[in-house]
């Protein structure tokens, strides 16, 4: 990663110490170095919190307390790693993610698809979506709880309409990028329009897809909790909410956590998903 | 069922782009009679239209001006559009294999979905091409793993397997360096004299027209026209040891004139066009 | 075979050329203006849409029917112009785009710069960055409720992590994938490092700064307005809400399309100022 090179790690050591050519590796290893960031990070907050609480920090969640709690079979506010409703709440949150970006991902890939394929189509559908792209997914709450019935459904649409834009942008990019050629040799070999989509369009988009599914997970999370917090009775963003209003903080720091886990989770699945799909890029990208 | 022989019979083509109102004549009265299993070679500065011919014969681009025949059958004319097929299979000079697919499907890909044989049959003729040009046991990996010269040849050996009636090489070998090049320049000539066919190779660098064709035409630059074709009549088959005979330095007297002229103007108009 | 082919006749050629097609010529040209075909059918569809929405009442559109038709939309808008709540709306939230996205350049891109030098800074930061940043930055709005002393500053600070998530990987992507060639040749000409950074480093990695710039205006938007309907008491996202809450939707939908256009063009603004500072890329 670094820029500029030969900045003591490429010098060869000659008379150093067994010490010094031990405390040097050490300094350089990667998993030393993430876990120094990482153990930094968490003393501080322990110093700042739970230790001196100076200024506003006095009012943070406490890093003991919280993970304490997270971890405590019979937690203060109720909620930890051992209780149902912790779990009740993961549920309701990764099933509306999981319907949502699976919905904008076949959606958003047939539609952007189509319209670099299709000139007519990409005509009548461009300007509509670039109309409704801007307006900011939150925006869209109204119109969607009147919309739609019950409480589910706005939560679902609103997660998938972040999604969805987002896939349909990064396949339409991932047709025009594909080299001209390749559609050239197809007609050369006699390929039909549906082969030259299934063989050629499908497979030459798939990298700049799974760029955009990603993007599309994350922007799923990011709606979910908003929506959660306007308009849910249950799930993780909604927690999040509730144990503000109540003055939980101890579950408020867990509840964050476990978003941020299963968002993380959920992205690093997407791009082990991209990679399976497209083995043959493991010798591009080896080359770099 | 007429019989494929493969005579190509180019008359009179023209081609004039016109972006925004600017002329450019890329082709202007091309007339080239190309015979059956003939290997002709078109050399030209960049930019003099070859590649345009070429692509007019592909399907890729269409004449304004003259006809294009096969077998006595019109082909294209300014009328009538032609359309890309295997019977004019095109080798790309970038090179053209699908990489997310494996070497195998690439190659059958072609004779399979034409429907001209079966699973069995293409992975044998497959094989045995590909064995031919001296690659074995590549067939399950992704072009990417591969050498650029070990593309070229999968490329030629797809190209192959669709039968065609003319071969269209497109400066295949340029990306390729001078070691490599002359390797795979040989296989190209064993497969010819295995299975002969019409082929039309386009070209900047004249000892590879001379040492493959049988008949080399130099193309003039922008706008092209055919300035000189010669003969080629050193026997086949032909190995690199024909590149220092006195026989192939003639030929390389010959038209080296003639192509150094067009090189000269060639440079000196995109010169002229930048300033 | 034309043996005395010369470029000279090519303008000759051309002439002639020129005259044969002129007609011809002028015709393609008429069909490429309809290549606004594009035009067409964008006016088209748009066209379609519109006249639904706008008849969706009267035709028993389910669903449709109950949001505003656009004659009522344009209405609304007309009275909220000239409300001076939308005016100080617009105004407050701008300001805290403002304050939270240029923060975050100010934090983000010399952090990302340094990340992308030092292998260490790099291996000690980053794995505490791949921790925080799944975390939505809306889920932060209560905590930053709690610390930030007033409203303004904890949506600003919503604002600025939603961007800075951004810039700092767009920085850091620009930066590490800068071609060794260049700081090879710019080493070999003697540069130092203080002229390696300004001259080599920084204008390689404007481009990619500039796109993390624009892609975080846009979550910018999308923060301000959450930040706003969820904890705020003034702007546009709050008035959004607000309207929603009174049940006056046609002003919804103005304040919907009235954040889009703001942020629509505060993206292009940035991508066009971004033009300016990478001269270099506009020969396209």
């Amino acid at each position: 990663m670094a820029l500029v090179q030969g900045t003591g790690s490429d010098v060869a050591p000659t008379t150093a110490s067994i010490g010094a050519r031990l405390r040097r590796s050490l300094r350089n290893s990667r998993v030393y170095q993430g876990v120094l960031g990482v153990g930094v990070f968490f003393l501080i907050w322990y110093l700042l919190v739970d230790v001196f609480g100076v200024w506003r920090f006095a009012e943070m969640p406490k890093l003991v307390v919280g993970v304490k709690e997270w971890v405590s079979r019979d937690p203060v506010f109720g909620v930890s790693l051992f209780t149902a409703e912790y779990y009740k709440h993961i549920w309701a949150s990764i099933f509306r993610v999981l319907v949502a970006f699976l919905a904008a991902t076949f959606s958003g890939i047939a539609i952007g698809i189509l319209m670099g394929w299709r000139r007519i189509f990409f005509g009548l559908t461009f300007p509509i979506l670039e109309i409704l792209r801007p307006i900011p997914i939150l925006a869209w709450i109204p119109l969607a709880i009147i919309l739609l019935p019950g409480r589910e459904l706005p939560i679902i649409a609103l997660t998938f309409l972040a999604a969805f834009f987002v896939t349909i942008l990064n396949t339409l990019l991932g047709v025009r990028a594909i080299d001209k050629v390749y559609f050239r040799a197809a007609e050369s070999l006699g390929f039909s329009q549906w082969q030259i989509l299934w063989h050629v369009i499908v497979p030459g988009a798939l990298p700049y897809i799974f760029v955009g599914l990603q993007i599309a997970m994350g922007a799923c999370w990011f709606s979910l909790v908003a929506a959660e917090i306007l308009s849910g009775s249950a799930g993780l963003g909604y927690k999040v909410w509730e144990t503000y209003y109540y003055v939980q903080f101890p579950t408020m720091v867990s509840t964050m956590a476990t978003l941020g886990f299963f968002g993380y989770i959920s992205s690093a699945l997407v791009r082990a998903a991209g990679n399976r799909l497209m083995r043959w890029r493991q010798e591009l990208l080896a080359g770099i | 069922m007429m019989s494929k022989i493969g005579e190509l019979s180019i008359r009179h083509a023209g081609k004039i782009y016109d972006p925004e109102g600017i002329h450019v004549v890329a082709l202007d009265d091309v007339s080239l009679e190309i015979e059956a299993h003939e290997f002709c070679v078109v050399v030209g500065p960049s930019g003099c239209g070859k590649t345009t011919l070429l692509n007019a014969i592909a399907g890729f681009d269409q004449l304004t001006d003259g006809e294009i025949s096969m077998d006595g059958v019109l082909l294209a004319s300014p009328g009538k559009k032609l359309l890309p097929g295997p019977d004019r299979m095109v080798v790309f000079q970038q090179g053209a294999l699908f990489p997310w697919k494996s070497v195998m499907w690439n190659v059958t890909c072609g004779p399979l979905k034409q429907g001209r044989m079966n699973s069995v049959e293409a992975v044998e003729k497959a094989a045995e091409l590909l064995a031919r040009v001296g690659l074995h046991g590549i067939e399950d990996q992704y072009p990417e793993a591969l050498s650029g010269g070990q593309k070229r040849r999968v490329e030629i050996v797809r190209a192959l397997m669709n039968d065609p009636t003319v071969l269209l090489l497109d400066e295949p070998f340029r990306a390729l360096d001078a070691l490599t090049k002359s390797v795979v320049q040989e296989h190209l000539l064993e497969l010819f004299d295995f299975t002969p066919k019409t082929v039309f190779f386009i070209t900047h660098d004249l000892e590879e027209a001379i040492f493959l064709a049988d008949r080399v035409a130099v193309m003039t630059t922008r706008p092209g026209r055919i300035k000189k074709i010669v003969e080629v009549d050193i026997p086949r088959p032909r190995n690199y040891r024909v590149l220092t005979t006195d026989r192939f330095l003639e030929f390389k007297a010959d038209l080296g004139e003639a192509i150094h002229e067009e090189a000269i103007q060639a440079f000196e108009a995109g010169e002229r066009e930048l300033a | 075979m034309n043996a005395n082919a010369r470029p000279d006749n090519n303008a000759g050629d051309a002439a002639a050329a020129g005259r044969r097609l002129t007609v011809s010529y002028r015709f393609v040209r008429w069909l490429k203006s309809l290549w606004s075909l594009n035009l067409l059918l964008g006016v088209l569809s748009l066209g379609t849409i519109v006249f639904i929405w706008e008849f969706a009442e009267p035709l028993g559109i389910p669903g449709i029917k109950y949001v505003p038709a656009p004659s009522k939309v344009i209405i609304a808008a007309a009275d909220l112009l000239t409300a001076e709540q939308y005016w100080t709306g617009w105004g407050l939230s701008f300001q805290r785009i403002g304050f939270g996205f240029v923060l975050a350049q100010m934090v983000g891109i010399p952090l990302g710069l340094t990340m992308a030098i030092s292998r260490f800074s790099f291996g000690t930061i980053f794995p505490v960055i791949e921790i925080l940043r799944p975390i939505p930055p809306v889920a932060w709005i209560p905590i930053s409720i709690v610390f930030w002393p007033t409203r303004e500053q904890s949506v600003v600070f919503i604002v600025f992590l939603g961007a800075f998530w951004i810039v700092l990987l767009n920085t850091i992507g620009g930066a590490s994938a800068i071609d060794r060639a260049f700081k090879r040749a710019a080493l070999s000409l003697g540069s130092t490092p203080r002229d390696l950074f300004w001259k080599i480093i920084l204008p390689a990695t404007t481009p990619s700064i500039i796109t993390g710039m624009a892609v975080g205006m846009g979550i910018s938007w999308e923060m301000v307005v959450a930040s706003e309907m969820i904890a705020g008491d003034t702007g546009l996202g709050y008035l959004l809400w607000q309207s929603f809450q009174i049940g006056n939707i046609a002003q919804v939908i103005v304040c919907m399309i009235s954040i889009g256009m703001a942020g629509y063009f505060s993206s292009a603004l940035i991508r066009a100022l971004g033009g300016f500072a990478t001269p270099w890329l506009r020969l396209h």
